[in-house]
């Protein structure tokens, strides 16, 4: 993979990174990266600054300090869909669907940005919107929309669709532009246990098979430590932990960080 | 130089009584009233009925029209619109009132009579009382206004400082949820709210109907003038538009000092100082990027209004048989109608050219440009320039001044893209406005409301050739909307519509998207401007006016803004019908079909798809009903 550089540079890397609000500091000189093929968690109480951070890293907001790097490249001062088309892609804690399209159109839609990115253009002049897809698109779309079970959804509108739906279909769109780096905010909120369980099992064939990197920001703390090679806790806006689950878990100041949360003691202990 | 400045102020004052009235509904309940010169005009009209034409003593016609007809109509219009509207989409909040605009006027006439070209009085007695204080000249209606202005506002700032309610309506500017929750009855606050403001409305049209004339024209001119403070007071700020508003009045009238009163350049330049105000501040807003949409409260807020927004609860791809019968009846037309009819229906087609426009840029980009006809007008005057003047032949002139017009609507696509809805919609407005001032009305076109002579090809002279061949190019380029539709440019059109953090980080970028879909319908309208020339024989300037634009979108979406044989019945509806009704019923009734087609403009605030998407739709329902019926095991899953 890495056979120009000699050393792995990271997928995406935060450096330094400050952003603020007015005179709210929502991001502190954060540092954080996501070497290739791995799985790297972000957790911190409510206000942390962890949506705030993948908004620098996905290019939707200009960091007030600080840089951001893809594959050891310069990207801060690139836009959101130069990054995307670098490899990166992304889902919402919010979901940005588009409700004029229906599921399967998103994940077309996102294929098709991706593989053949000239039809937006040729498609007006070669009666495009006439003819069948071609049978690598739809074998793809079918295939993505399946493993995230979404195929009984698949020719509904979007608007109407549960939450936990919302979320599958969001990264069943972010999957398909075929992403070296892919940033989750709160994937699992809104599914059930069962759900959770299938969407951990497929993100994780995914990393296996595709070598994609993930950051995964969750509140579900068990679900990241259970995924996560490294993970990273953030405290409002500071950076306040970092290693292995094992060693996170055992850090006090992470422990007490959720303390002063209100509702996380019981999910760290356990 | 005096005299200039407290005739300016006196206009001023008019425009900042209707900036307050449209400040004051937007913040409180979020809906931009594009009626509001509808409104002046109606409680205008109903002053001069009692007044002149029934001979009311003056004080007691001013208060009931004022006082009490126009506040009653403020109650009712929210009763029955305004209140469906907070929840909605920007674009069907602008429609809807965008269509009680079209529909208003005609009602108002039809009930109480048309006027033509009459004097009207102000709040003065008759004999006007004239004072001349420090040498200048100060009427006793300028004194009134003056008088009505200072009233308004401290009474206003009253309202809103020191009561209860001005305590409320404050808190609803912030958010509705949080109002509602706290057990303030949002619906009793915004009832003050509109009846206060359709008295400022009728209060300004009764004002400014002895200069301006008492006609729908102007009164819609002192929204649009009012627009300029409003935009400039970014939608909310009270005090700067009333302070712009007062500058814009002073300004209008210093400037004619300087300039001959009979030259065109003043004919031109005298209406145009409210929009050149109006594009220094956007410019302004758009620079500092301060012009997106107002914030919508808070989450909660947010989240109400994203579930109420009029998101499509079924995508369009609708079959080919319904559009394909539409057009074969609209080809039989020709073949079966006599020659005024088909010359008609030759205009119709013509305009569903036009509105195919709308249809793309607002149908399927979402964005609410008002100025669609502009282009048209455009292309309608290129084209016949290049024919009569250069001899070229029309229907080549007509394609060239179409590609000729695209980069002008790829500029004003470019300025207006980081621009909120609301924006955008004053944006087009107002260059429509000015297109029409400053170069619609230049003698070389305007040639004394004539326009330029445009010829039809000699191989398509008489009405049915020309309608067909209308209706042969209205075809080739539905198909082609319809072949970006479905297609990946459709796809992405789609996307940057409804979500553009979720468009740009899938590597979609905004602007090539948005410059797509304005290069295109820029192009289609300036066609079908082109082919109005053609079917009037003649680019006249005046069938180009922007609040015609507005019947347009009001006609378009009451048929329904998605679907392309939408615009073909639009158009021909809005060509045919007025004459069915004139020939067939009493002339008074001619103006019916407008009504109608405000109505039905209005009615989207209720069902946000338009009557040819809703039929369809029950149609579509009724038979997978039946066929539910008949095998219930296949038709459970599949709601395609
Ligand atoms: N656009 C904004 N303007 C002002 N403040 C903001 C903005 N976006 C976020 N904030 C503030 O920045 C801080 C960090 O917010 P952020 O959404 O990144 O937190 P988070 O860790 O994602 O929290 P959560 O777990 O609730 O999603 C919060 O205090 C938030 O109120
Ligand atoms: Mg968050």
């Amino acid at each position: 993979m890495s056979a120009t550089s000699g050393t792995t540079s990271p997928r995406i890397e935060a450096r330094g990174v400050t952003v603020r609000f007015g005179g709210l500091v929502a991001l502190d000189q954060v540092d954080l990266s996501v070497p290739p093929a791995s799985v790297v968690g972000l957790v911190g109480p409510n206000g942390a600054g962890k949506s705030t951070l993948f908004a620098v890293l996905s290019g939707l907001l200009a960091p007030s300090k600080g840089t951001v790097l893809m594959d050891g490249q310069d990207v801060t001062g690139a836009s959101a869909q130069a990054r995307a088309r670098r490899g990166l892609a992304r889902t919402f804690q919010h979901p940005e669907l588009f409700p004029g399209l229906t599921v399967r159109e998103h994940v077309v839609l996102a294929y098709r940005l991706r593989h053949t990115r000239h039809r937006i253009w040729t498609d007006l002049v070669t009666a495009g919107g006439f003819r069948r897809a071609p049978v690598d698109e739809d074998r793809r779309t079918d295939a993505l929309l399946a493993a995230l079970r979404l195929t009984a959804h698949a020719h509904r509108p979007v608007s109407g669709l549960p939450l936990g739906t919302s979320r599958l279909l969001e990264i069943a769109r972010a999957l398909a532009v075929d992403p070296g780096v892919l940033l989750l905010d709160e994937p699992s909120s809104g599914l059930d246990a069962r759900e959770t369980d299938e969407l951990a099992t497929t993100l994780t064939g995914v990393v296996a098979d595709h070598g994609v990197s993930l950051l995964l920001v969750e509140h579900d703390v068990e679900l990241v430590l259970g995924m996560s090679d490294v993970v990273h806790v953030l405290d409002f806006g500071v950076k306040i932990s970092e290693g292995s689950p094992a060693e996170v878990r055992a850090d006090p100041a992470v422990r007490a960080a959720y303390l002063g949360a209100d509702h996380g003691e019981e999910r760290t202990s356990a | 130089m005096l005299s200039y400045v407290v005739a300016g102020l006196a206009l001023g004052a008019i425009y900042a009584i209707a900036a307050a009235s449209l400040v004051v509904t937007h913040v409180s309940s979020g809906v931009f009233n594009f009626a509001f010169g509808a409104m002046a005009f109606a409680v205008a009209r109903f002053y001069y009925f009692l007044y002149v034409e029934h001979g009311w003593p003056l004080p007691l016609a001013a208060v009931v029209a004022i006082g009490l007809f126009g506040p009653g109509l403020g109650v009712l219009l929210y009763a029955v619109l305004f209140r469906h509207l907070r929840l909605r989409s920007p674009l069907v909040r602008i429609v809807a009132t965008i269509g009680l605009s079209v529909a208003l006027p005609p009602l108002v006439n039809l009930v109480l009579g048309q006027l033509v070209n009459v004097t009207a009085p102000g709040l003065a007695p008759q004999p006007v009382a004239v004072f001349r204080p420090f040498g200048t000249v100060v009427d006793m209606n300028q004194l009134i206004i003056y008088a009505a202005l200072s009233v308004v506002l401290v009474v206003g700032t009253g309202l809103l400082r020191y009561t209860d309610t001005g305590l409320k309506v404050r808190a609803l500017v912030d958010s509705e949820a949080l109002t509602a929750m706290s057990g303030v009855s949002p619906t009793r606050v915004s009832l003050g709210v509109w009846a206060f403001s359709a008295l400022l409305a009728g209060l300004a049209g009764v004002l400014v109907a002895p200069t301006a004339g008492l006609s729908v024209d102007g009164m819609t001119f002192l929204m649009a003038a009012a627009f300029a403070a409003v935009v400039a007071a970014r939608l909310r700020n009270l005090p700067t538009a009333v302070a712009v508003a007062l500058a814009m009045g002073v300004v209008t009238s210093v400037i004619q000092r300087y300039l001959d009163a009979d030259s065109a350049l003043s004919a031109q330049i005298v209406p145009s100082v409210p929009f050149l105000f109006m594009l220094v501040f956007l410019i302004a807003h758009a620079l500092r990027g301060r012009a997106g949409d107002a914030p919508a409260g808070g989450a909660l807020d947010r989240a109400i209004r994203a579930e109420a927004a009029g998101a499509p609860t079924a995508t369009n791809r609708s079959g080919f048989v319904a559009p394909l019968v539409t057009l074969g009846v609209v080809a039989c037309l020709p073949l079966v109608l006599d020659d005024f009819w088909t010359g008609l229906t030759g205009t119709g087609i013509a305009l569903a050219t036009a509105l195919l426009s709308c249809t793309l840029v607002t149908g399927e980009g979402g964005m609410i440009w008002l100025c669609q006809i502009t282009f048209a007008g455009f292309g309608a005057l290129l084209a016949a320039d290049l024919t009569a003047n250069s001899g070229w032949p029309p229907l080549a002139a007509v394609l060239v001044s179409a590609l000729c017009v695209v980069p002008v609507g790829v500029a004003l696509g470019l300025l207006t893209i980081r621009l909120g809805n609301l924006y955008v919609a004053l944006v087009t407005l107002t260059f429509g406005l000015l297109a029409q001032n400053l170069v619609f009305l230049r003698d070389r076109f305007y040639n004394s409301g004539q326009g330029i002579y445009m010829p039809r090809p000699e191989w398509a002279l008489d009405n049915r050739t020309f309608a067909l061949l209308a209706l042969a190019v209205f075809a080739v380029l539905g198909l082609f909307v319809v072949n970006l539709r479905r297609s990946t440019a459709g796809l992405a059109v789609t996307a940057v519509r409804w979500s553009e953090a979720g468009s740009r980080t899938l590597g979609l970028g905004i602007v090539p998207v948005k410059v797509l879909v304005s290069a295109v319908a820029t192009f289609v309208a300036a066609v079908g401007g082109g082919f109005l020339a053609l079917a009037y024989q003649s680019a006249l300037p005046d069938s180009f006016n922007p609040f015609t634009g507005l019947v347009w979108l009001a006609v378009l979406v009451t048929v329904g803004a998605r679907p392309v044989v939408g615009a073909l019945v639009a158009g021909v509806a809005f060509a045919v019908l007025p004459s069915v009704f004139q020939t067939y019923l009493p002339t008074r009734w001619a103006e019916v079909p407008v009504i109608l087609f405000g109505f039905g403009a209005v009615m989207l605030a209720r069902n946000p798809e338009g009557i040819i998407a809703m039929h369809a739709r029950q149609l579509r329902d009724l038979s997978r009903w039946r066929q539910s019926r008949r095998e219930p095991a296949i038709a459970q899953g599949d709601l395609a």
